[in-house]
């Protein structure tokens, strides 16, 4: 049990630790790319710690409905899912309303975790590029 | 009765558009959900299991709330940062 939640918690940590390098790379990129690169700055800072918060209260969520019977599990991480989702509404909303926040920054820091776990955790993998254009018609078992 | 302006109708159909935007929201939530339980049913057959189902749930998850969020900006530029209507 313990080792379990250790091995959450890094997994955690790593892809948090991603964001932030991939952060740093956008931030210097922004620099040479966007016209106002303070705002976007902003933004991305504001979108991706906010991204990061919410990736954590999802683990916390997770490691609780697992414990739970699974309709209660169910209707817990729906409802969790929805006050997220209010969470980003509200992200979002403020950065249109912000003058000095880029829009377009914190959308970029909202869904970079998404980037990042594909990177980190499906496209590091050699056999998932083998494997891509293998029918599963021609493997041995046949299935 | 007043004519309809264009700005009107863009309006109109912009908050319409957010409306149905914001349905893309919904099944993030709905798979979730179904997710955690059918997680939760995997944990009770088999406990030593916990750490690999909730660590992969957990990037499943994550993965797909990103989803729900392209919804959500989709609605909240349409009604508040509305860019059909500077092409009137």
């Amino acid at each position: 049990m313990l080792n379990t939640q250790k091995t959450l918690k890094n997994l955690e940590n790593s892809i948090i630790k991603y964001m932030l390098f991939a952060d740093i790379a956008i931030m210097i990129l922004s620099f040479f790319l966007v016209d106002e690169p303070i705002p976007f700055i902003v933004g991305l800072v504001f979108g991706s710690a906010v991204s990061a918060l919410n990736f954590k209260e999802l683990a916390v969520t997770l490691k609780r409905a697992v414990t739970m019977p699974p309709a209660k599990a169910q209707t817990f991480a729906t409802t969790k899912y929805f006050l997220r989702y209010i969470v980003t509404a509200v992200v979002i909303f403020v950065s249109i309303v912000a003058p000095y926040i880029n829009v377009i920054g914190t959308i970029v820091g909202l869904i970079m975790i998404k980037f990042i776990i594909l990177a980190t955790n499906l496209f590091n993998d050699k056999h998932y590029y083998q494997n891509i254009f293998k029918r599963k018609e021609d493997e041995p078992s046949g299935r | 009765m007043e004519p309809i302006t264009g700005k009107a109708l863009v309006l109109a159909c912009s908050a319409i558009g957010a409306g149905l935007a914001m349905i893309a929201g919904i099944g993030p939530g709905i798979g979730q959900g179904y997710a955690a339980g059918k997680g939760a049913e995997g944990v009770g057959r088999q406990p030593e299991a916990q750490g690999d189902i909730v660590r992969t749930m957990l990037l499943g998850a994550a993965v797909a709330e990103t989803t729900g969020i392209y919804g959500l900006v989709i609605a909240l530029i349409l009604l508040f940062a509305n860019p059909l209507v500077k092409l009137l």
